[in-house]
């Protein structure tokens, strides 16, 4: 028997181990007759219960002429319904102890209160309050409308690199919604009105468009008699939803530019168009990720970090979309490295995983890593009640989050170079260099 | 069939009211449940490390985490020092290099995160031995070389530069050293040159003194017994040797006797970062900490409280605002932050201001009190999902000396504040007199404003190392040159094209100086034609350059000018010389924003050749100059010239001040504009100057 033979087979006997270590996730899911989808997670340990509710919509289902339309609306759920006076939401969750957000992407939007496990039937009066009969009225919009345009300075333009996305994404996509980010933009901020905000959700802020999941200390029967209280009279919506079916045509050039940033350090950002989350390829890129950047002694960080010294910080980051995302590569150059070096070692970075398979050794790491990151998503109720809710909508399987691991561990090496050299198009991608505005000519 | 009907009946009934639920109020919560806060188990090695473990098998992993209590110092001239050496662990052992223990590390899917006072990381719970085995190793046999300790260096200072450019960053350093003081451990800034004067020996002594066991907590959570943890503990930790630790002497910084107010200008900001602090004698002991805690909560604890409801909710003038309290065992400290746009910069101080004093000056409603303890207590709830939390108590009780029942109370603690509690540590706490306003933002659109919240309507201004600095030489709009400032300034007085076709000109001005009448008469015609006369009626004054040579005639008589002076009167009879600065061989320099008399103006060096330097102040708003600096030595001595120009008044299509006032040498006289006249054909006869043999 040969050493690789031998590896191969103690990788096999350490998978079996731990994939039979992790505590399996039980859960029950159905749906209301309304078309509400429910899943439930029962786990006593803890007094305390995670609601959460995903809407199967985000900022690619906007119009062009009112980016961030999604985002705002999510502050809007916070404003109160027929029966919750303007400013009490937050009040009945924080005054009886507990805590909540939410948050809007490119693909859904998703809200969640974590309560001590007593005030269930709190949290579901009040998400089947706003689900049923939200209200807003023209001072809370005008209010955060304001909220938002500081949220934006905040994240984005007083922010450095804050706007790495927006500029990337602009340039990447020419067809399809992608093309702007969650933010949106201050213009079409200013002109969203309080009809259309009631129009977008009657379209979308249905049941039938909505997954309810819950995670924590509760009794299985008892929560879906409240769900059932609350939720069953919401009637189901009709109206029809704009969901892009744009092909985004191939990027067969290179688009490159540069960004003048409130920055010292200037910056690279390499940007490939990838395939759909869930999608075999996806796997493979996102193994990919964590051989370039996972780690002190992954490729990217020992070569541009440690070796060469040219960058203080490196990584690369696929997004997971449900139509063709992005595979971010950012660099920050270290003192005294120009771009144009910084930009050259990313490449010869790429060049070597398209024309080098990895040895079993590095392959062995990379599946470790992998699972120690799998198993992290379900140390918190919420985070528990999240990954279930975006395995059933975006892949209609909750059994993911037991499960998925295995398509990781399906990854061989040769996808791993596959996907690297198919999707890594040196001569197909977005380049952008952050400089400094001091170093703008006028 | 009767009781068959009523039974339908009945069903109905109970289906229609069980379907019409009341909407109007939220459900009755269920019997609250019991707040369990579970135990962790302890020991403590020979050697004095402190060991705590928590066991929890969700999930298949084991987290460690070292806490190095080493007494705090103020590192002055290394500072940076702590923080390169808690770096440098894990870059090298006496048996690893750096990338073999990385590669190791990795191997297992683990991480290791190493900073000056924790180091910590976690593991699948399959391979915590082969973990904590490097871990130890780490920890225990560090060897520091001097190409890691460089690397170290380099990418601090280039960390340094980062965060010139990152207003939070700023904002917190600034805040610190304000706060705490900058010769204080807690507000000490790192510079290049700190950073770059440490040395491998510094780091070596500095690892030998203080990463030893008897100072050290170490926490074990997860999935890990008590018994596994206490075999492994010993069997790589037992060996680590004992040491002693020295306490230095240092002081931290007092509440201010008044409202500070501090700028950190940036002046590309389009959002002002905002900090409202100040320490505090609060320590992890004080007895009105759970008051003081409630309080806070009150006024910036949670989505809820009142400066949230204030600035957020209620103006929409930030996205998020909070405010904070901090206490160790020695001391502590309030800090109220949040990032607003520019144009609201003082009212959200104002009303942070105001939310202070009403704190003080109001009973808080039962309400209000009730609401915020349930928040409180959910919260603690909540926070024990996280069994990390448990082993951070456990380490907080025996690090501070802390009641071994500190936590198994702290509910009740929390529900016994009454509401003459909260109004009595915010009388002792939140001074809204005693207190700094720090700001990160753009000073040009904020600091008029901020000037009446100061007492004594003084700005101080730091740099973004917490430094004090002259204001007047930092503030540089990036956003504009100096030459188009010029070419804004010629627009302004009839159109950079128009300015450009003169060909001569004449002023005639009038004033009066020691009861005398005076004009003067000055006369140029291009492009370096000359003639200047004042007539004080009692004397004359004439100074003439014809392009060659040069000549002033006054009471002294009358001088032909050569060398240095001839050369500075030819640079100073140029007509309109920044249209030609380049062919001139004169440099613009813009370096900042100043105030001249009320008005915002751009700043500008306008270097002529010789060196000679003259000071323009260009209105931002309307383009036009507003004054006029310049020094120049003369046989007499130096004297610095100061000309401020006036209102200006339009003569026949040309822009000209309708006053001008000069003052030199300590004299100061006004001008009035008399005329003003463009491309009248003056002759050449007047600038003639005769060179007597």
């Amino acid at each position: 028997m040969n050493r690789y033979g031998l590896l191969a087979f103690l990788l096999i006997s350490t998978f079996l181990t731990i994939s039979a270590q992790k505590n399996k996730i039980e859960f029950e899911e159905y749906d209301l007759p309304n078309g509400l989808h429910v899943i439930l997670h029962q786990d006593n340990s803890t007094p305390i219960v995670a609601v959460s509710v995903l809407y199967h919509v985000g900022s690619k289902n906007e119009r062009s002429d009112r980016t961030g339309f999604a985002h705002f609306f999510e502050h809007l759920m916070f404003e109160g319904s027929k029966n919750i006076p303007r400013g009490e939401y937050f009040q009945f969750v924080q005054g009886n102890g507990g805590n909540l957000n939410a948050n809007t992407s490119f693909d859904r939007t998703f809200y969640y209160e974590i309560l001590p496990s007593n005030q269930l039937g709190l949290a579901l009066w009040l998400e089947s309050e706003r689900m049923l009969h939200l209200q807003i009225d023209s001072i809370g919009v005008e209010t955060q409308r304001k909220v938002i345009k500081e949220e934006k300075k905040q994240r984005l333009d007083n922010q450095p690199y804050g706007s790495i996305l927006e500029e990337t994404f602009k340039r990447a996509y020419s067809v399809h919604p992608y093309q702007w980010t969650p933010i949106g933009s201050d213009q079409y901020i200013d002109q969203a009105t309080i009809d259309e905000f009631m129009e977008f959700y009657k379209t979308y802020y249905v049941p039938n468009n909505a997954t309810l999941s819950i995670a924590g200390d509760i009794k299985i029967e008892e929560a879906k008699n409240l769900i059932e209280t609350y939720f069953s009279e919401i009637p189901k919506g009709n109206r029809k939803m704009n969901i892009p079916n744009v092909v985004e045509p191939p990027l067969t050039k290179v688009i490159q530019d540069t960004v003048y940033d409130n920055i010292q350090l200037p910056a690279v950002i390499q940007s490939y168009r990838i395939a759909p989350q869930g999608t075999a390829d996806f796997y493979a890129l996102e193994m990919l990720t964590t051989y370039l950047s996972q780690g002190k002694s992954s490729i990217l960080r020992k070569a541009l970090v440690d070796d060469k010294q040219s960058a203080v910080f490196t990584g690369a980051f696929p997004l997971p979309m449900e139509d063709e995302g992005q595979f971010l590569i950012f660099s920050i150059a270290n003192m005294g490295t120009s771009v144009q070096d910084l930009q050259h070692q990313m490449d010869s970075i790429i060049n070597y995983v398209q024309s080098n398979i990895m040895d079993e050794k590095s392959f062995q790491k990379l599946q470790n890593q992998v699972i120690s990151n799998f198993v992290e998503q379900t140390s918190t109720q919420v985070g528990i009640a999240e990954a279930l809710a975006n395995y059933h909508v975006y892949f209609d399987d909750a059994n993911l989050i037991n499960t998925e691991i295995d398509k990781y561990l399906a990854v061989t090496p040769q996808q791993i170079q596959d996907v690297a050299k198919k999707y890594l198009n040196l001569n197909g991608r977005v380049v952008l260099h952050y400089l400094p505005k001091s170093a703008q000519k006028n | 069939m009767k009781n068959i009907k009523f039974l339908l009946f009945s069903t109905l009934v109970f289906i229609s009211m069980f379907a019409q639920v009341d909407r109007t109020n939220p459900p009755k919560p269920g019997i609250a449940p019991k707040i369990n806060i579970g135990k962790a188990e302890s020991f403590t090695l020979e050697n004095g490390l402190k060991v705590f473990v928590v066991e929890n098998h969700k999930i298949p992993k084991v987290t460690f985490s070292f806490d190095f209590d080493y007494p705090f110092s103020v590192e002055g001239e290394k500072a940076g020092l702590s923080e390169i050496v808690g770096g440098l662990i894990g870059t090298g052992t006496e048996s690893k290099s750096k990338s073999e223990i990385d590669e190791s590390v990795d191997f297992i899917g683990a991480n290791i995160n190493s900073s000056s006072r924790e180091i910590s990381g976690s593991v699948l719970s399959k391979y915590t031995e082969d973990y904590f085995s490097i871990l130890s190793d780490v920890i225990l046999n560090a060897k520091f070389e001097p190409s890691e300790l460089e690397k170290l260096q380099k990418q601090a200072v280039s960390g340094l530069k980062s965060e010139e450019a990152e207003p939070n960053s700023i904002a917190s350093k600034v805040t610190n050293s304000l706060i705490f003081g900058k010769n204080s451990p807690y507000g000490e800034n790192k510079t290049e040159q700190t950073v770059k004067s440490i040395t491998l020996d510094d780091v070596k002594t500095f690892y030998k003194n203080n990463f030893i066991p008897n100072v050290t907590y170490l926490a074990i959570v997860g999935d890990i017994n008590k018994n596994q943890a206490e075999k492994l503990v010993n069997k790589y930790l037992a060996k680590w040797q004992k040491g002693e630790v020295t306490k230095s002497d240092f002081e931290f910084a007092r509440q201010p006797f008044v409202r500070k107010v501090s700028i950190v200008d940036r002046p590309n900001a389009v959002q002002s970062v905002i900090h409202v602090a100040t320490p505090l004698k609060l320590k992890q002991d004080s007895k009105d900490l759970f008051a003081a805690k409630v309080a806070n909560s009150i006024l910036g604890g949670g989505f809820t409280s009142r400066l949230n409801l204030n600035l957020r909710e209620k103006h929409g003038f930030t996205y998020g605002i909070r405010s904070s309290l901090m206490q160790d065992e020695l001391m502590g400290s309030l800090d109220i932050s949040c990032e607003v746009r520019n144009s609201v910069t003082d009212s959200s101080l104002s009303e942070i201001l105001s939310e202070m004093k009403k704190m003080r000056n109001e009973l808080v409603s039962a309400k209000e009190l009730d609401a915020i303890k349930k928040y409180m207590i959910g919260n603690f709830a909540l926070s024990l999902e996280q069994p990390e939390t448990i082993a951070k108590f456990a380490i907080n009780i025996a690090k501070y000396n802390l009641p071994a029942d500190f936590y198994e109370t702290y509910l009740e603690k929390i529900e016994k504040v009454t509401a003459e509690d909260v109004q009595a540590v915010s009388k002792k706490y939140f001074d809204p007199g005693k207190i700094h306003l720090i700001v990160v933002g753009s000073n040009e659109q904020i600091g008029t404003n901020l000037k009446k919240l100061s007492p004594n309507g003084k700005i101080n201004y730091y740099d973004t190392y917490g430094n004090e600095v002259d204001i007047s030489a930092k503030i540089l709009p990036a956003d504009i040159t100096a030459e188009q400032i010029v070419d804004k300034y010629y627009e302004a007085i009839g159109g950079k094209e128009k300015i450009s076709q003169i060909k001569d000109e004449q002023v005639i001005m009038k004033g009066n100086v020691q009861g005398y009448d005076l004009e003067i008469s000055i006369s140029r015609k291009f492009p370096n034609k000359f003639y200047f006369l004042l007539d004080l009626g009692i004397m004359q004054q004439i100074q003439k350059f014809d392009g060659k040579n040069a000549m002033v005639s006054g009471m002294q008589g009358e001088k032909i000018l050569e060398g240095e002076e001839l050369e500075t009167m030819k640079i100073e009879s140029e007509m309109n010389p920044l249209l030609r600065a380049k062919e001139l061989g004169i440099e613009l320099k813009l370096v900042g924003i100043e105030e001249v008399n009320g008005k915002k103006a751009y700043k500008i060096d306008v270097i002529k050749p010789k060196n000679n330097v003259t000071t323009e102040y260009y209105d931002i708003s309307t383009g036009l100059k507003l004054q006029e600096i310049s020094t120049r030595n003369t046989e007499q001595g130096q004297f610095t010239t100061t000309i401020v120009y006036g209102e200006y008044k339009d003569f026949n299509g040309y822009k000209f001040p309708a006053s001008i006032s000069q003052s030199v040498a300590g004299q100061s006289f006004d001008l009035t504009v008399e005329s003003y006249i463009v491309n009248s054909g003056l002759e050449d006869g007047i600038f003639v100057v005769e060179k007597q043999q």
